[in-house]
């Protein structure tokens, strides 16, 4: 590593040392009570994919070049520089997290090990180390809000042709629109993913719900959230911050997608609109009785529901699904641990798009033994990822357990009066 | 029907986010220059999501079309 990057990367490391940071990086007192939150850990001890473990380099570099000790005298403390192989170890204990922040509501010290390993991957994209399939997907966003206006027909066309199958789901009043789009003063701009399956269940349930709503042109997830690159985040952001802001709409609704959730909701300021879940919007229009639910589509299979971390525990979104499960079925069980203390399911964080099926699988054991031990039949969850690797997780260990998307579930069992 | 010539189908439908332009993005190396591969989806976002992505791995989208809700995307690779 040459000296110009050592240098970028110091700098890097120093802009990112706020009092939040310096607190989390001075007062681990290596207690341990973390260790065993990771699921990672839990899964296949390793005390590298340990919290603390993660933290191990970064508070190292840390120490040798902003602390006393590691300056003046550093034979006397555990400081490290930066070169090639302790970047390579950064590597490993940062895209290897999560981010579900599991951890932080077990350290006393209130000790955020994902902030940790966000500044982790900053300095990884400043050493040019990040994984490219990440920052490929971020810099298509980016390009796709710079030259959206030319694919617009082209979706259009795409989107109108979904009629038939949100049509199947709920029948609309004739000349409505099954998927609206660039409709003025929306209530709701629904922001989906590029997949049919994330915008017909929610046409559906809005259709059925009478909402004025409009289909965004944008998709919801923030590959620059994955990656770890603020300046991404932003720009991929403001694609759907501009839109909503044109279209004058009351809500943006997020599909289940918990990063662009929590993205959105946290991340991007303040908006002339609210930001909610599609969660969130189910149980509103449940309780004001928008739509009605049929017992009857789930009859005979136990129900459980997976939290994901950065709906629920990065999200406060708790009460919804489980209140929507209510108009769904009977038979509900939750798994052990629940709530904030839930597992993750150990795809979040980029593992998904980057693939990692190996360490995805072996890492996430313990989620595999959580979810079985129900005896749930049907695994509902909402969230994009999190239904990608609990539905690899439930075919890898051959659990027979189905994995559906909550809006799929409340979509198929809307009473049409 | 198009009637460019292809040297590769590629059967992305059904595939959650991000898998379609991920898989893309790793079997555009499997054709020569200049060589197309027909891609095969159901998403719509893949109708911007494709030619954003050529865009910046240097690619290119010749041009797309729709039938029966399959949403067929020709990628011709330059680089
Ligand atoms: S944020 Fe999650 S994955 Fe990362 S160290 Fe903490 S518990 Fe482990
Ligand atoms: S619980 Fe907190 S103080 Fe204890 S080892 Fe983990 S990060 Fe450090």
């Amino acid at each position: 590593m040459d000296e110009t990057r050592k240098q970028e990367l110091i700098k890097t490391l120093s802009s990112r040392l706020n009092q939040a940071m310096r607190m989390y990086l001075d007062n681990c007192t290596r207690c341990g009570t973390c260790i065993e939150a990771c699921h990672a850990y839990a899964s296949e001890p390793d005390i590298k994919y340990s919290p603390v473990g993660r933290a191990q380099n970064i508070r190292r570099l840390y120490e040798k070049y902003f602390k006393g000790a590691g300056k003046l005298a550093p034979w006397l403390s555990e400081a490290i520089e930066f070169d090639d192989a302790v970047m390579k170890k950064v590597y490993d204990t940062a895209y290897t997290c999560t981010g579900c922040r599991r951890c932080v509501t077990y350290c006393p010290f209130g000790i955020d090990t994902q902030q940790i390993q966000s500044l982790a991957k900053q300095l990884l994209i400043v050493a040019d180390m990040e994984p490219k399939v990440l920052s490929m997907l971020a810099d298509m966003s980016i390009a796709k809000g710079k030259n959206i206006d030319k694919t617009k027909g082209s979706f259009a066309t795409a989107v109108s042709n979904l009629e038939t199958e949100v049509l199947e789901r709920w029948r609309s009043e004739a000349g409505a629109k099954a998927v609206p789009l660039d409709v003025q003063d929306a209530n709701v701009l629904y922001i989906a993913l590029a997949g049919k399956h994330s915008i017909i269940p929610a046409a559906s349930i809005m259709n059925a719900a009478k909402e004025k709503w409009s289909l965004s042109y944008f998709e919801a997830v923030n590959f620059g959230a994955f990656v770890g690159n603020p300046q991404k985040t932003k720009e991929i952001a403001d694609r759907i911050i501009q839109e909503a802001t044109r279209l004058n709409v009351k809500e943006v609704v997020i599909c289940e997608c918990g990063t662009a959730y929590r993205v959105m909701k946290y991340m991007t300021g303040e908006h002339p609109f609210k930001v909610i879940s599609f969660i969130e919007l189910i149980a509103r229009y449940l309780q004001e009785g928008r739509i009605k639910l049929d017992k009857a589509k789930l009859q005979g299979r136990k129900v459980t529901y997976h939290d994901p971390c950065q709906l629920a525990r990065n999200g406060g979104v708790y009460e919804e699904p489980r209140y929507i499960l209510s108009h769904l079925t009977d038979d509900f069980v939750e798994m052990t641990p629940t709530r904030e203390d839930n597992w993750c399911c150990g795809g979040g964080g980029g593992l998904v798009a980057m693939g990692e099926k190996d360490f995805r699988m072996k890492s996430a054991k313990v989620k595999v033994d959580q979810f079985t031990a129900t005896g749930a039949q049907v695994l509902s969850t909402a969230c994009e990822n999190c239904h990608t690797q609990l539905s690899d997780l439930s075919e890898h260990y051959k659990t027979g357990v189905k994995v559906e998307y909550l809006s799929d579930l409340v979509s198929k069992a809307l009473v049409q009066e | 029907m198009s009637d460019i010539a292809v040297a590769k189908i590629l059967d992305l439908k059904g595939l959650p986010c991000p898998m379609p332009v991920v898989k893309m993005s790793q079997e555009i190396g499997s054709v020569q220059v200049g060589e197309v591969i027909e891609v095969h989806t159901t998403d719509p976002g893949s109708l911007s999501d494709f030619p954003a992505w050529a865009s910046t791995a240097g690619q290119e989208v010749l041009t797309s079309e729709q039938n029966n809700g399959v949403i067929k995307i020709f990628v011709k690779r330059l680089v």
